[in-house]
């Protein structure tokens, strides 16, 4: 009987797997950042990984600039590091060696260096942290050149994406919701978080959407926990009568123009949600690629959900207002098709 | 015939302290090998692993979200 089949994982312990195949197969490939040699990480990315290579995870002090720093030269020198950055605030104290050092070396020195550097990143709000605890910056790395940002909202598409960033060439940057990770003291696990998992290695594919229901009315793009809202719209909105098409986006960079301008083809409306800043951001670019291919295949105007333009609330209440939702999504989407 | 108990190990919890299962890896009645993890739990928000003590048919008998105290049986394994 295949076991493996039927075996059900976290989007956080499928992670960790394709990490541990990687580094047992491939010596130059070691874990760095904050809190992961005894605590596992924080959002369980590094559980047991220290015990299993002794000497290749790295626990480094509260300092990202430092330690994004030396990942980004070990990259450049041929090793393969994965940083784990559990809070996508922090990005804002190591941009410069992450758009400087790991997204322009291999332009700068004319293709003669790569920087194979994987970080992982945690994104996303719904705990009440705050405003410096709590942004998920989707489009902040995927505005710079040179980093490809991919955002995988499922244990499956977690292990595949993993695979792939770490063979990748490229700096990748796994930005992962911490909603979506299934750790426990976050709250019981997002059902649609949960996949069976081979326990063999496989990849998806760096720049692949995914479509994970079919529908002929609207298109519901999300990303990360939005993906989950979207379903749960989605299943809504069949209950009075409207046909919902939910694409999970997976990849900021590069993106999947061709499934996105296919599906609103199809549909002529465009939903896009994201918990990530309004202005300037993944909402705006995903209309605009659609709206650019062919603004004639619109039924009506296209839309975004997204967090307003201030700093998250610490406030529960206030909070939850400005998260995206599948009410909202709902709402919106009923407007859409029956303006 | 009955089956293998699958139980917190009793040094994991202390008298008067309560656990979760924060999620079941397997479905009721998937074969599961020895030795694989099959559940995760969690007390005081530290989540630790719980393997198959046998290989054999899975019957959960606490299920996810489901609290636990010292030495609680969770499943068992039928053969």
């Amino acid at each position: 009987m295949n076991t493996s089949a039927e075996r059900i994982l976290t989007p956080a312990r499928a992670g960790r797997e394709a990490v541990i195949w990687e580094m047992q197969r491939n010596p130059n490939v070691f874990f760095i950042g904050e809190d992961v040699v005894h605590m596992g990480g924080v959002f369980n990315t590094a559980t047991g990984l220290a015990k299993e290579f002794p000497g290749r995870v790295i626990d480094t002090p509260i300092s990202e600039e430092g330690f994004v720093g030396i990942a980004a030269g070990a990259a450049i020198a041929g090793m393969r590091p994965i940083v784990e950055l559990a809070f996508a605030d922090f990005m804002l104290v190591c941009l410069n060696p992450l758009a400087n050092y790991a997204a322009k070396t291999h332009y700068m020195s004319g293709g003669q260096f790569k920087v194979p550097l994987v970080m992982m990143v945690g994104a996303g709000g719904g705990y009440n942290n705050g405003a410096e605890q709590s942004q998920c910056l989707y489009a902040l790395p995927a505005h710079f050149p040179g980093l490809k940002v991919v955002v995988p909202s499922n244990a499956y598409d977690t292990k595949g994406i993993m695979h792939a960033a770490i063979r990748d060439d490229n700096p990748v940057l796994v930005m992962y919701h911490k909603a979506t990770m299934g750790v426990g003291w976050l709250g019981p696990a997002i059902p649609t978080t949960l996949s069976q998992v081979p326990e063999e290695d496989y990849v998806v594919p760096l720049g692949t959407a995914s479509i994970l229901r079919q529908g002929t009315d609207i298109t519901l793009v999300g990303l990360g926990w939005t993906v989950h809202q979207c379903l749960i719209a989605a299943d809504a909105l069949a209950d009075n009568g409207i046909s919902a098409e939910v694409i999970d986006l997976r990849s900021l960079v590069p993106l999947d123009k061709a499934t996105l301008i296919e599906s609103v083809g199809r549909t002529g409306r465009l939903l896009v949600v994201d918990e990530d800043y309004l202005s300037y951001g993944v909402t705006g670019e995903v209309i605009c690629c659609c709206v650019e291919h062919d603004i004639r295949m619109f039924k009506s105007p296209p839309k975004r959900i997204a967090y307003p333009d201030v700093p998250p609330p610490a406030s529960r209440s206030l909070e939850g207002r400005c998260m995206p939702s599948h009410d909202k999504i709902v709402a919106m989407a009923h407007d859409m098709v029956h303006s | 015939m009955s089956g293998t108990s699958i139980e917190i190990s009793s040094d994991l919890l202390a008298d008067e302290q309560e656990g979760v299962v924060t999620m079941w890896l397997y479905n009721d009645g998937a074969h599961v090998t020895k030795g694989a993890v099959i559940a995760e739990i969690m007390v005081e928000k530290a989540q630790m692993e719980v393997l198959a003590p046998e290989q054999g048919v899975l019957r959960i008998l606490v299920p996810a979200e489901g609290v636990i105290c010292k030495g609680a049986k969770i499943g068992e394994i039928d053969p």
